[in-house]
């Protein structure tokens, strides 16, 4: 009698098991196509394995020796690894330095109600429109413009600023200078608009109530506006420095994977792409990804006590 | 008295308006240093290889469409071939990546289950985490399946996305009331149905910003497509301009080259000039909040 | 036909899904609710028999269960022991969808993308009925609730009161068994929400469905409901007409519950003399009326200190009775209320407006009632004694 009629019986009216169902591609495809590389990755870094040409070395179990080689010195003395890492770490500092002061200084100016600047839609349309160029066609971009027959060397010679052309590429100072101004074009207008969004967040009436205790805008900035920022800013700091430690597309390509002159301008990731790329070492590539992964946790973690120190004093 | 007043006042008035220069000027010469390259790269795109052999002069070269053809026909770099390639992979990318995140985050949203707050807590542990870390198990993998040149490989990854399906629960828990799922619920509507036809049109601002983004950051992606991608028919743009570096470009036509850059980026600077406002807009309300 | 009998049905939250959430349970406070090893017990003992096109209210105060009574009605909320049936079926392990159940949320739920058409209209979408068919249905809805000018707009253009008849004219769109409404007209201001009262007492009478209406309010509860199930920290206090509920209130807390001004309440004693019942109050001594005689005598009630409860509507000026005096007055129109100090509690007294300045506030006062008003409740259970 009932049953005649179409009504569907469960076991319950619980969704829990939809939860599952809703999550399980985001975990499979973790899994496949990070976790179990990852893992394989930690796994390759105890053992020999590479090609010597078209011959295969390995695998063999090696323990800690693709450790022990990456950080012991090379034939030139110096322990290869972590010049890239000083290299990585210098060309973050010199990009992200500018980076952090024009956008602080820009995100203040921008939302002043006092200077009331008026374009602000446009400006910040240009300003983060380098964010979204391809990396590696605007290192190309750079070094077709900045190479020794390229038009500002032209230019240069033309107005006679300098007497003969100059290879800005063979000079660490300026392959230097070159990155890091890449890496402030592209980045400062995301951290602008990401800190203004911070000060726009604070209480307005906590500026007006340090306006009326007397605070000048300076006072006001490092009183109420950064010590309020801070939290946001340790945010865009933690980001930007894990950014810059997978420093790869620009100085690959603006040095051609050289890292000239002299491997001054070779990343990290530059030298796991060498790995990967051309005698297929597995053993050291993943002996390298492992440190990389140990030394971008330590430094986030770092970064962001600090901060949150800072803001609750 | 009055006179002392008028003077503050004047004082003040001179001040906020040299304040105000130099505030514009601060912001016209970084919007300056923005321009400057794209327009040195149009104007560059613009010249034949002689001229550019040539002196340095900032007038329009007049041989942009000669570029254009040459550059869309260049056998050896195959630039739409690149183009159609990036398109297949950054597509396909952005719409696994924002529904399976969309997805991902509606079911850690909306259900009680037992793991929900451990599975959210894994989830943001694990953004941290760069992706080159799994490069070399990943390729490894790709060599031994015999996977390498396969387009799809580069796309399924982007169903586990974290940071986009942080966004996405953020964006979720402000405009997603529990009642409107359980009125679905009681208008007979089926838990998928309810995804597809109730949330993911209320989403719809958030998948469209995150499209985007996930296009752009596809599109421009070079260090695992390089490693994956070695069949010339199979390189993506990013691949092509990287290569255009190794080559030896005193013999290269340099007219071509900057044209090459220039269609590099053309597609994401079209989309931005049409939807600049909703992709800032999406910059700030993907970070943290403080 | 479409009865709703729920029988002895029990709701228990998990202690560790509680947690988890941080948030509690539905936004109910659990102050008071019971917490056993399973966790907290949110509804128990609930039992009712809801006949066909009966209008139910479930009424109490945040917290008290009634949300998440409705809301196992609905299929939304798993039922922890018990059991529901629909029309004489099985309904405890029943998907919503195939309850055959409408309801109108607090908030409206209505779907933002959708018009208003739409939004009427995705039930009978789902159901795959023909267009003319949904057509016809929203349009015969859109007619009871008068929002036909509206179908093409979306949500966010109409009004807070539009809204509502929206989420009405969903659930009643595809004529449901039962039509559930949790606390429908609570985001509304104070003079939509009376004239919204007043349109759901018409939708009553226009469409044939039995309801059950969730409020904290207990002015919709007394309007509404043909019967009221007061409920209490997950417990049911009384289930009864409005009248009933009104005049015999079946504890101390229904008493206080239902009715404004709140009833008052005093302490006093229950004595027998010469066979009848009395209560002794502030030097006051009246015999209960017969009819309460009767009950209290066939339930044997002893001599004991009890709560005396007397509405304010009750409590006449007399010559002599229970001394108080006058601290605030009131102007209410047609009445006023005195705010009262007897032996240092507060009381009030609705007395008739007599047009004069009446300026009551300072001066001492003697209260009378009358036996058929008064309301004996044990101090040890808190029960009504007649009960």
């Amino acid at each position: 009698m009932a049953e005649s009629r179409r009504i569907k019986h469960r076991k319950t009216v619980s969704y829990a098991k939809w939860a599952y169902i809703f999550i399980i591609p985001f975990f499979i495809s973790y899994i496949i196509f990070t976790l179990v590389p990852q893992l394989l990755t930690i796994y390759n870094s105890f053992f020999e394995n590479y090609m010597n040409g078209l011959q295969q070395i390995g695998p063999n179990f090696v323990g800690l020796a693709n450790y022990k080689a990456l950080l012991s010195p090379g034939q030139s003395g110096t322990i290869d690894l972590l010049k890239y890492f000083g290299n990585t770490m210098a060309l973050w500092i010199l990009g992200a330095v500018p980076q952090f002061l024009i956008a602080l200084m820009l995100a203040v100016i921008f939302t002043s109600a006092r200077l009331n600047i008026k374009g602000q839609g446009l400006a910040k349309a240009i300003i983060y429109m380098p964010n979204l160029i391809m990396a590696s066609a605007f290192s190309m971009l750079i070094f077709a413009l900045f190479s020794k027959v390229g038009p500002i060397n032209k230019y240069l010679v033309a107005s006679g600023i300098i007497e003969q052309s100059f290879d800005f590429l063979t000079v660490k100072v300026s392959v230097r200078s070159l990155i890091a101004l890449l890496n402030f074009l592209m980045w400062f207008g995301n951290t602008t608009i990401v800190l203004m969004a911070g000060i726009m967040g604070i209480d307005q009436s906590l500026f007006e109530s340090a306006e009326i205790d007397g605070s000048n805008s300076i006072q006001v900035f490092f009183d109420i506006t950064l010590p309020l920022l801070m939290p946001i800013m340790s945010y865009a700091l933690i980001t930007s420095l894990i950014g810059g430690i997978q420093m790869f597309d620009v100085p690959q390509v603006l040095t051609n994977g050289r890292g000239t002159p002299n491997l001054t301008s070779t990343t990290v990731i530059m030298m796991l792409n060498n790995f990967l790329s051309g005698s297929k070492n597995y053993g050291r590539a993943g002996a390298v990804s492992v440190l990389l992964f140990i030394v971008t946790g330590i430094l986030s973690t770092i970064v962001y006590r600090m901060l949150a120190k800072q803001y609750k004093d | 008295m009055t006179i002392a007043n008028s003077s503050r006042s004047r004082k003040a008035k001179v001040q906020l308006f040299i304040l105000r220069v130099l505030a514009y000027l601060f912001i016209g010469i970084l919007v300056a240093m923005c321009l400057f390259f794209f327009i040195m790269l149009l104007l560059m795109s613009s010249k034949s290889n002689s001229q550019l052999q040539g002196a340095f002069s900032l007038k329009w070269g007049g041989h942009f469409l000669e570029n254009l053809h040459n550059a869309w026909n260049d056998a050896s770099t195959n630039i739409p071939r690149g183009m159609v390639n990036s398109f297949i992979v950054a597509m396909s990318s952005a719409l696994i990546t924002t529904y399976f995140s969309a997805l991902t985050a509606y079911g850690i949203h909306v259900y009680e289950f037992r793991f929900k707050r451990a599975i959210f807590t894994f989830i943001m542990a694990i953004m941290m985490i760069p992706s080159q870390v799994s490069a070399v198990g990943f390729i490894q993998l790709a060599y031994k399946f015999g996977l390498t040149n396969k387009l799809w490989l580069l796309i399924l990854p982007g169903m586990a996305a974290p940071v986009v399906f942080f966004y996405m629960k953020q964006y979720l828990e402000s405009v997603l009331p529990l009642e409107m799922v359980e009125a679905a619920r009681i208008d007979g509507s089926s838990e998928f149905r309810i995804f597809n036809e109730v949330v993911l049109p209320i989403m719809k601002p958030a998948v469209a910003v995150q499209m985007i983004f996930s296009f752009v950051s596809s599109w421009n992606n070079y260090f695992m497509p390089s490693l994956l991608l070695t069949k010339p028919e199979k390189r993506t743009v990013p691949i092509m301009i990287a290569m255009l570096r190794s080559a030896d470009y005193s013999k290269f036509d340099m007219g071509k080259v900057f044209m090459f850059i220039l269609l590099a980026i053309l597609p994401v600077m079209l989309v931005y000039a049409v939807l600049s406002k909703s992709i800032i807009k999406g910059v700030t309300s993907g970070s943290v909040k403080g | 036909m479409s009865e709703v009998k729920l029988v002895n049905i029990k709701k228990v939250y998990p202690v560790i899904e509680r947690n988890k959430n941080k948030k509690n349970v539905n936004g109910h406070r659990t102050g008071n609710l019971q917490i056993t090893d399973q966790g907290v017990v949110a509804v128990q003992e609930f039992s009712l028999d809801i006949a066909d096109k009966e209008f139910i209210v479930l009424v109490g105060p945040s917290g008290c269960g009634k949300s998440t009574t409705l809301r196992m009605v609905a299929g939304l909320e798993e039922i922890t022991s018990g059991e529901l049936y629909i029309d004489g079926e099985y309904m405890n392990d029943v998907a919503p969808k195939d309850r055959d159940i409408a309801m109108v949320f607090q908030n409206y739920a209505l779907y933002p993308h959708m018009t208003v058409y739409q939004n009427m209209a995705y039930s009978l979408k789902i159901q795959k009925a023909s267009r003319e068919e949904i057509d016809r249905k929203v349009r015969e809805a859109a007619e009871i609730l008068d929002i036909t000018d509206y179908l093409d707009r979306k949500p966010k253009e109409l009004s807070g009161g539009q809204r509502q008849r929206v989420a009405i004219g969903r659930a009643i769109v595809r004529h449901p068994k039962a039509l559930l409404m949790d606390e429908p007209l609570s985001n509304l201001d104070a003079k939509l929400r009376n004239q919204m009262r007043a349109e759901i007492i018409k939708l009553r009478e226009r469409i044939n469905t039995t309801f059950i209406y969730v409020t904290h309010d207990q002015t919709e509860a007394m309007t509404l409901g043909d019967r009221i199930v007061v409920m209490k920290d997950g417990y049911i206090q009384q289930i009864a007409t409005p009248q009933e509920v009104f005049d015999h209130p079946s504890n101390l807390f229904v008493a206080g519950f239902i009715g404004t001004p709140q009833m008052n309440f005093f302490d006093a004693e229950l004595k027998l003399r010469d066979g009848d019942y009395w209560v002794d109050v502030e030097g006051a001594s009246v015999r209960l009326a017969d009819e309460k005689q009767e009950r209290l005598k066939a339930n044997h009630v002893e001599e004991q200190a009890v709560t005396l409860g007397v509405r304010p509507e009750h409590l006449l000026l007399a010559d002599k009775g229970i001394a108080g005096r006058v601290t605030v007055s009131e102007l209410m129109g047609s009445s006023r209320h005195l705010h009262l100090t007897v032996d240092g509690k507060d009381v009030i007294i609705i007395v008739p407006s007599t047009g004069g300045t009446g300026n009551y506030i300072g001066s001492d006062v003697a209260l009378g009632f009358d036996g058929s008003n008064a309301h004996v409740f044990s101090k040890a259970t808190e029960k009504n004694l007649e009960y």
